[in-house]
C-alpha cells in the first residue's frame, strides 16, 4: 500500500512541480476567472437583478469554464517526449496514476476556485455568509467531483484530433448534478442560511464524487492501454 | 487498486523449468493495424546474457516489435514472456524486469536531469536514489549536469540520460529502438561504452538499429526483419562481418 500512495505521491509532485515552472494553467485560469467577474460585472443590470440571487449560478459556471481550460490541457506535456508513454510503462498500476493526475489538478482547480469565489466578492459586494468553512467543504467537493471526471475525459480526448472541442460536449452533461447540488449549496451558504439547509446538496456532491473517482479510476487504464 | 495479474508460461510451471525459462520469449507475435501486419508472426527466445540486434528498412515493423516485447503494446496475436511471466497488461510486477529505450526520451523538459530520474526512480519504488541517480548520471557521463533542466540539453545528452532512465531500476531486459540516431561519434561513443556494459551476462537485450556496424559489434543474435517478419535470423559467431552488409541488402531484396 506504501508503494502504491508513493507512486501517487510522485505522480502529483511531478505535476506541481511543473506548474510551478510553466504556470501555464493555473494563470489560464486565474486570468479567466477574474475577467468573467469583471464581465459579468457590468453586464448585470444591478437595479434588475440582486447579485446574491445569481452570484452562485455564475460563481460555478465560472468554476466549470475556467476549470476546462486547465483540465483540458492535463495531458499537454505529457506528450511531449513521449513522457505518458513512459508513465505507462512504469510498474505503476493506472489507477494511481488516474488517482495522481486527479489529486494533482484539484490541488490546482481548488486553489483557482477560492480565487473566483473571492473575486465575485469583490466585484459583486458579496458577503462570505456565516459558515466560510463549508462554503470551502462545498467547493471542495465540488471541484474534486470536476476534475476527477475531467481527467477521465481530458485523457479520452487527448487522442483525438477534436479534442479540445470534444472535452466540454463528453464533459458537461454528466456535471449537471454536480453543478445543481454545489449551485444550490453555494446560494444558501452566501445568503447566510443555516448549514443544515445544505446537508442535502453535501450529500448529493459527496456521493457524486465517490461515483466520479470510482468511474474514472476504474475507467482509466480502458482510456489510456493500447 | 490493480491486480498483480500474472501468468506463468507453460514450459516454466515447475522451479526447475523456471530457472532455465528464457528471459525473453515471444510466441507467435503478430500485430496488426487494420488491414496491415506490422508484426508478422515472430518467434523470439534468449537466454539471460544475450543481446539480439534487429536490422531492417524503414517500414519493417522493428519499432513495433519492441513496442510488443516492452508490453507498450498488444498483440494481436502471441503472447510475450519476461523471466518466464507471461506480459499480461492488467499486471504491473513484469515491468520492473523490463528497461526501454525508445525513440522518445520519456523525459520531461521542464524538469532537471535529477528530478526526472528521481520521478521515474519513485514511480519503480526504488528506495536508493540517491545512491543510484549520481551511479547511474555517471555511467553516462552526465555527473555534472544533475541540475540542468532537460529542455536545456543537447540531443545527444537527453540520449545518454534516456538511457540512465531506462537502467535506472536495474531491468533485466533491455530494449533499444534507434539508440544511434542523431548522435554526433562522441556521443555514440559513449552510448557505446554504456551499451557494452550492458553485455555483463546478466542482461538480455533487444536493439533495434540501421547502424550495422555498431549493432554487430554488440550482438550475439542478430535478425533482418522484413514486412513483418524475420526473413534472417543467426548468431553472430556463423556471420562474416566483412560481408554482412551485402547479406543485409539480397535479404532485404528479396534474394536471399
Amino acid at each position: 500500500m506504501s508503494a502504491y500512495l508513493g507512486q501517487i505521491y510522485a505522480i502529483v509532485w511531478k505535476d506541481l512541480l511543473l506548474e510551478l515552472r510553466t504556470r501555464e494553467r493555473v494563470v489560464a485560469m486565474g486570468a479567466f476567472a477574474v475577467l468573467s467577474a469583471v464581465l459579468f460585472n457590468y453586464s448585470i443590470d444591478r437595479t434588475a437583478v440582486r447579485p446574491q440571487d445569481i452570484g452562485a449560478g455564475l460563481i460555478w459556471m465560472t468554476i466549470v469554464f475556467g476549470g476546462l481550460l486547465g483540465v483540458g490541457r492535463t495531458f499537454h506535456l505529457e506528450s511531449e517526449d513521449g513522457a505518458f508513454r513512459g508513465v505507462l510503462m512504469s510498474p505503476v498500476p493506472k489507477d494511481a496514476i488516474f488517482l495522481g493526475k486527479t489529486l494533482s489538478n484539484f490541488v490546482l482547480l481548488y486553489v483557482v476556485s477560492l480565487l473566483i469565489v473571492a473575486v465575485f466578492m469583490l466585484f459583486f459586494g458579496m458577503e462570505i455568509g456565516t459558515s466560510p468553512a463549508v462554503l470551502g467543504l462545498v467547493l471542495a467537493l465540488g471541484t474534486l467531483g470536476f476534475v476527477a471526471l475531467g481527467t477521465l475525459f481530458a485523457a479520452v480526448s487527448s487522442g483525438t484530433r477534436m479534442g479540445e472541442t470534444l472535452l466540454p460536449i463528453l464533459l458537461f452533461p454528466v456535471l449537471l448534478p454536480m453543478i445543481v447540488a454545489g449551485a444550490g449549496a453555494t446560494e444558501r451558504l452566501l445568503a447566510g442560511r443555516p448549514v443544515s439547509e445544505v446537508v442535502g446538496n453535501i450529500r448529493m456532491l459527496a456521493a457524486f464524487v465517490l461515483m466520479a473517482v470510482a468511474a474514472g479510476a476504474v475507467l482509466f487504464r480502458f482510456v489510456v492501454e493500447d | 487498486m490493480s491486480g498483480v495479474g500474472v501468468a506463468r508460461a507453460p514450459a516454466s510451471e515447475s522451479p526447475e523449468s523456471a530457472t532455465a525459462a528464457p528471459a525473453l520469449e515471444a510466441r507467435g507475435i503478430v500485430r496488426e493495424y487494420g488491414p496491415v501486419t506490422a508484426v508478422a508472426g515472430i518467434d523470439i527466445s534468449l537466454q539471460r546474457g544475450e543481446f539480439l540486434t534487429v536490422f531492417g528498412p524503414n517500414g519493417a515493423g522493428k519499432s513495433t516489435l519492441l513496442g510488443l516485447l516492452s508490453g507498450a503494446l498488444r498483440p494481436t496475436r502471441g503472447d510475450v514472456f519476461v523471466n518466464g511471466t507471461r506480459l499480461d497488461f492488467g499486471g504491473v510486477d513484469w515491468r520492473h524486469d523490463v528497461g526501454v529505450l525508445s525513440h522518445q526520451g520519456f523525459l520531461y523538459a521542464q524538469l532537471t536531469v535529477e528530478e526526472n530520474l528521481r520521478f521515474y526512480g519513485r514511480l519503480y519504488g526504488l528506495r536508493d536514489l540517491d545512491r543510484r541517480i549520481p551511479e547511474r548520471l555517471a555511467d553516462v557521463n552526465l555527473g555534472d549536469r544533475s541540475n540542468s533542466f532537460v529542455g536545456q540539453l543537447s540531443h545527444g545528452m537527453r540520449q545518454r540520460l534516456a538511457l540512465a532512465r531506462a537502467l535506472l531500476h536495474d531491468p533485466d531486459v533491455v530494449l533499444l529502438d534507434e539508440p544511434y540516431t542523431g548522435l554526433d561519434p562522441s556521443a555514440a561513443a559513449v552510448l557505446r561504452g554504456v551499451l557494452t556494459g550492458l553485455k555483463d551476462g546478466r542482461r538480455t537485450v533487444v536493439m533495434v538499429t540501421h547502424n550495422l556496424g555498431e549493432g554487430i559489434a554488440l550482438a550475439t543474435q542478430l535478425a533482418i526483419q522484413v514486412r513483418g517478419h524475420f526473413a534472417w535470423k543467426g548468431s553472430r559467431e556463423d556471420v562474416d562481418v566483412a560481408d554482412f552488409e551485402r547479406l543485409y541488402h539480397r535479404v532485404v531484396e528479396g534474394r536471399a
